[in-house]
């Protein structure tokens, strides 16, 4: 890219920002969670740094919350330009009303290009009502992203039916465009360590949250999803070998525990938690086998499940011909290394 | 008081198939279902009316070509229905369909509540019930569990999720309130309601009234999204084997199972 293309960009972008009377760019507004950023505010940060770098635009983050401030140097690293901070114990807990306040004033001011939130209850909870209030377009949980530099519009591909095919959608004519993305969707940016900034202060006014929390909902437990409706399921064979390895899998996915017959003749599920054309038939995002073989009856049951994961020691397992992604071991010593490195969080 | 419920219907995904090679989606049967939100909201509406006696008033999420969700809601015992009819916009989107539904409540004189389903089944968006509630400057509390209007009928409860666990949350009537898909089942509707608003005969026929939408409106809103075509994923990739030791197989499938869960 030649310098006479970059400064033809930044001068779009200064021309935008006239227009529309403000500072323009690409805007990340964080998720903080438990004092730490959420993986989806970098996700969301390396996308704006992608797009922003196309626009000829800054990325800016937004961080609110309280004793937040420190994770501002976080943003700088993954490539925001410019960070905003409402610090305020007012913000200490997410309540719609005063964060709405203090990002409504902010984007009034600024009048952002493009602002990108993560598809959390969050995220999915102020960025409608900034959109409506500011008069934005709004491209819910996108899972990829391009522009249209001709317009500066970002396209966005929302998965339908669970990404069983993507509609691309735009708002050429709104702005800001506000995006919400989903979580692991995007790469995590490349952390600059060397990168550091001085963020600046957002003033914080006093609003009374409409919804009040009265504390835990005592006695409360969601309704169990029947097996047919899971999302996400771990399921036993006769080769699994010990039982509560699977059922420590399930609980550490929060999945649910179904199997196939043999676990049914082992005594460790009961007849509604089979997994058979004669039985119940599933349609999950992820199904795990575990130590099944994979008879006819039980393969023609999982094949609507978007992905499947199978582990058995048999090489010859009709169960590989259905799955995904195939792990020939003894689940027995499998799932203890397998448990390890999902706890651990590293891969 | 009145409850307002509103109802959107998709394409049953079981009467679809998607060939990603062709790069083309094969209607078998085109059948229309309300999505699993939506009915937890109906249902949701039913039990405050059989707890309060409230008024509940059916509306349409989008500009539907005919009036099959309306109907059901009838049968299951919505006490009134507003078809919105006229020919809208190419792209309707969920900023256009706000501001009509706002237009339709104030027309109906305000309302106390409005629940809808959390989200969409076909792209899981959430945004039509707060869009709705910016519009109305009313409190949303979104992904309820459960609902219930106190007796003062006044303020709304709803178990919502929070920190890992469900929390107990409430505001002040009017607010709206999206239900989550599978908190609640829905009732089956009433024989005799069923048939006679199908067939059109008695009070529950005359219940379905048809609105023009642009009478609802002075200034008519402009859809913001616009469709610039549709992707289809490259074909499923089957049987990918992990190699290597226990450790770095466990690995390869934690990273796999990341990614594919988003965690």
């Amino acid at each position: 890219m030649d310098i006479s293309y970059l400064d033809l960009l930044m001068a779009q972008q200064e021309e935008f920002a006239a227009e529309v009377g403000g500072g323009g760019g690409v805007w990340v507004v964080a998720d903080v969670v438990d004092g730490a950023l959420a993986p989806v505010t970098l996700e969301a940060l390396g996308l704006a740094r992608t797009l922003a770098d196309s626009l000829g635009a800054y990325v800016y983050g937004v961080l609110l919350g309280e004793g937040i401030t420190a994770l501002a140097q976080t943003l700088y690293q993954a490539g925001a330009d410019g960070v905003r901070v409402a610090d305020d114990p007012l913000l200490g807990r997410f309540a719609l009303e005063p964060y709405l306040k203090v990002l409504s004033d902010l984007f009034e001011q600024e009048r952002p290009e493009v602002v990108i939130f993560g598809a959390t209850p969050q995220g999915s909870a102020l960025a409608p009502r900034l959109a409506q209030r500011t008069g934005g377009g709004l491209i819910e949980r996108i899972t990829r992203a391009s522009l249209d530099e001709a317009t500066r519009t970002v396209v966005g591909a929302v998965p339908i039916y669970g990404g069983e095919y993507f509609e691309l959608l735009a708002c050429p004519a709104a702005r800001p465009q506000f995006l919400t993305i989903t979580p692991g969707a995007f790469p995590a940016p490349f952390m600059d360590t060397r990168r550091r900034g001085e963020p600046s202060s957002l003033p914080v006014e006093p609003v009374t949250p409409r919804v009040r929390l009265l504390g835990v909902a005592e006695g409360f437990a969601p309704p169990p999803l029947p097996l047919k409706r899971a999302p996400l399921i771990v399921a036993a064979g006769r080769q699994a070998g010990d039982f509560e390895s699977v059922r420590a899998l399930a609980s550490v996915l929060g999945a649910q525990v179904a199997g196939d017959r043999g676990a049914y003749d082992a005594g460790w599920i009961g007849r509604e938690q089979v997994v058979d054309v004669r039985g119940t038939t599933v349609a999950p995002q992820v199904y795990i086998a575990v130590g099944i073989q994979g008879d006819t009856f039980h393969n023609a049951a999982i094949e609507e499940a978007r992905y499947i994961v199978a582990i058995h020691p048999d090489p010859e397992a009709p169960i590989f011909e259905v799955a995904d992604l195939c792990v020939e071991a003894q689940p027995a010593q499998f799932l203890p290394e397998l448990l390890e490195a999902l706890k651990s969080g590293k891969t | 008081m009145r409850a307002i419920v509103v109802l959107g219907r998709v394409l049953d995904p079981a009467g679809i198939v998607v060939n990603r090679r062709a790069g083309r989606i094969f209607v078998n049967r085109e059948e229309y279902i309300l999505p699993p939100a939506d009915r937890c909201a109906l249902e949701a509406a039913m039990r405050i009316k059989d707890a309060t006696g409230c008024e509940v008033i059916a509306l349409p999420r989008a500009l539907f070509p005919d009036d099959d969700v309306l109907r059901q809601a009838l049968a299951i015992g919505a006490d009134r229905a507003i078809y919105l009819s006229g020919r809208g916009p190419d792209c309707a989107d969920d900023a256009f369909m706000a501001s009509v539904l706002a237009a339709a409540i104030r027309q109906l004189g305000g309302a106390d509540l409005v629940l809808t389903g959390a989200t969409t089944l076909d792209t899981g968006w959430t945004q039509l019930g707060p869009r709705l509630a910016e519009i109305l400057d009313w409190p949303q509390i979104l992904d309820a569990w459960q609902v219930e209007v106190q007796d003062s009928m006044t303020v709304v409860q709803a178990v919502v999720p929070a920190d890992g666990g469900y929390a107990l949350a409430e505001a002040d009537l009017p607010a709206l309130v999206t239900i989550a898909a599978g908190a609640l089942k829905l009732r089956y509707p009433n024989g005799v309601r069923l048939i006679n608003v199908y067939r059109g005969i008695g009070a529950v026929a005359e219940a379905l009234e048809r609105w023009e939408w642009q009478t609802l409106l002075e200034e008519r809103p402009t859809p913001v999204l616009e469709r610039r075509g549709q992707e289809f994923p490259p074909e499923r990739e089957r049987g990918v084997r992990v190699s290597g030791s226990a450790a770095e197989m466990a690995r390869a499938v934690a990273g796999a199972l990341r990614q594919r869960l988003g965690r």
